[in-house]
């Protein structure tokens, strides 16, 4: 079991409207065990230690499962291996790595502090369409609504997000795309979000669009960077959808 | 079905059709449509430019590219002038909203100071660069072939001009802008329309690049052909 050192390009910002700018630290002594979480409360102890602001960044469960942390590891969110920050060890790094550690970075995350970005814009997309408007009740009984299996892996698959936010700060167009397809996707999918679907999906693209996220160009960074590995096959999905959609409401078909 | 409804009902229409218009997948959805319309455009293209292996009238047959040209231009004049200013809008349409994507993408972006790259190819990267060159290269290709060039000699038009290198290398260096455009754009318009799952995506890549190397490579055997001194 080795212990790390390693040279830290940290974005620091004091508040929304401060210049930001990169800092470098020290990383000494890093068990290669850590998460990459636990590697930035170690140094910010020391930081603390010596009466300086400790890096601000966002964390909360620390299991890979709730979204909350975020951070850009050498220009990929998340650090690029299919796991959430808080799930990425540095047992990925070698002794005498320089990294370079950055916020999402997108116009629709505003930056608060250091590497803390605002990502209710996501929420919003949510609020819009991403839910069933009656009560659907609990958990029903295995097979008391007949879904095929394919299309319940599908719907799965597309429930897996965390809503992190890694596939907008990938995107070399700030995109919200993936996210969006997703949690429509998983919805449209089944039965109780079937009826709602063509609503749902105006809603939440046009919502999308009012946010000022940018325009999907198909180059999949959202699905190599996703954390839950979210297939852009839900992306083609909600183009398709949207195209119905539109064409429903200009007749004026409700479903 | 009175009066009012049939309003109601174009009103319906005129609306939605505006936010589809102004929505970021209605205008991807245009962009990948008038894209597959090109596609389409530059395969008839490169099968008329094919002819001019059909031998030229200096070595004693009949030139199959004189031939071809001629019969273009002896259109009917509203037939050919549809189909001209058809092309002209569908490209035009391309292009506009394609810049006001990327603009917009622009501002919806704030920069890393240490960029990462994960899958993004760099033709996919730089469409935007590629289709411009693209257009720049349209305008001189019309400039020399269509408004300079005559129908009836069109196989010597060709030959003379790319014997001089430095038009063969314009073509040359435009035919792998055209690629990296393609080998982006075939996939990318599946995608779009929603054709695309994870299951054929890779097939459409390796679809996308072939196109790519068919079309580009064979509009690319002419001034390379004319330079080694096959076709003269």
């Amino acid at each position: 079991m080795a212990n790390l050192n390693l040279t830290l390009k940290v974005w620091r910002q004091e508040n929304a409207q401060a210049q930001g700018r990169i800092e470098t630290y020290k990383a000494k002594n890093i068990p290669d065990e850590a998460s990459f979480l636990e590697m930035l409360d170690i140094v910010n102890e020391e930081l603390v230690h010596e009466g300086k602001e400790p890096i601000h960044f966002d964390h909360d469960c620390r299991e890979g499962i709730c979204g909350m942390c975020s951070l850009t590891i050498n220009g990929v969110p998340h650090g690029g291996k299919k796991v959430t920050t808080c799930q990425l060890h540095m047992r990925q790094f070698k002794d005498g790595d320089t990294i370079w550690i950055e916020p999402f970075r997108a116009a629709a995350f505003p930056l608060l502090r250091d590497l803390v970005v605002d990502r209710t814009a996501l929420d919003k997309i949510i609020a819009a369409g991403g839910f069933v408007d009656v009560r659907t009740g609990a958990a029903p009984n295995a097979n008391n609504m007949p879904v095929r299996k394919k299309t319940a892996d599908a719907a799965f698959d597309a429930a897996a997000c965390i809503g992190c936010g890694a596939c907008v700060a990938s995107c070399k167009n700030s995109a919200a795309m993936l996210f969006t397809s997703a949690k429509a996707a998983h919805l449209n999918l089944l039965p109780q979000g079937q009826p709602e679907k063509n609503k749902r999906v105006l809603a939440m693209v046009r919502q999308m669009d009012a946010l000022g996220f940018g325009n999907c160009t198909n180059l999949y960074e959202c699905e190599a960077a996703c954390p839950k590995g979210i297939s852009v096959d839900n992306i083609a999905k909600l183009n398709r959808d949207y195209m119905i959609a539109c064409a429903a409401e200009a007749v004026g078909v409700y479903s | 079905m009175g009066r009012k409804d049939v309003i109601a009902l174009m009103n319906d229409i005129i609306t939605t059709a505006c936010k589809f218009v102004t929505s970021s997948i209605g205008r991807k959805i245009l962009v990948a449509l008038t894209g597959a319309c090109l596609l389409l455009f530059l395969v008839g293209h490169l099968a008329g430019n094919m002819t001019i292996y059909g031998g030229d009238v200096a070595a004693g047959g009949t030139s199959w590219i004189d031939y071809y040209a001629t019969g273009l231009h002896s259109m009917p004049g509203w037939l050919l002038w549809s189909i001209r200013l058809g092309l002209l809008a569908v490209g035009l349409v391309h292009i506009v909203l394609a810049l006001v994507l990327k603009y917009e993408n622009y501002n919806a972006r704030t920069h890393y100071q240490k960029e990462g790259t994960l899958k993004a190819t760099l033709s996919s990267r730089t469409m935007v660069v590629t289709g411009i060159m693209i257009l720049c290269f349209m305008v001189f290709h019309i400039w020399t072939f269509a408004v300079c060039g005559d129908p009836h000699n069109c196989y010597q038009v060709i030959v003379t001009a790319f014997q001089q290198p430095w038009c063969s290398i314009v073509y040359l260096v435009a035919l792998c802008c055209l690629f990296m455009h393609v080998r982006h754009g075939v996939q990318s318009v599946l995608q779009t329309l929603g054709l695309s799952t994870r299951k054929v995506r890779p097939l459409y890549n390796i679809v996308g690049i072939l196109f790519g190397l068919a079309v580009c490579g064979c509009l690319a055997s002419i001034p390379v052909c004319v330079m080694l001194g096959i076709l003269k």
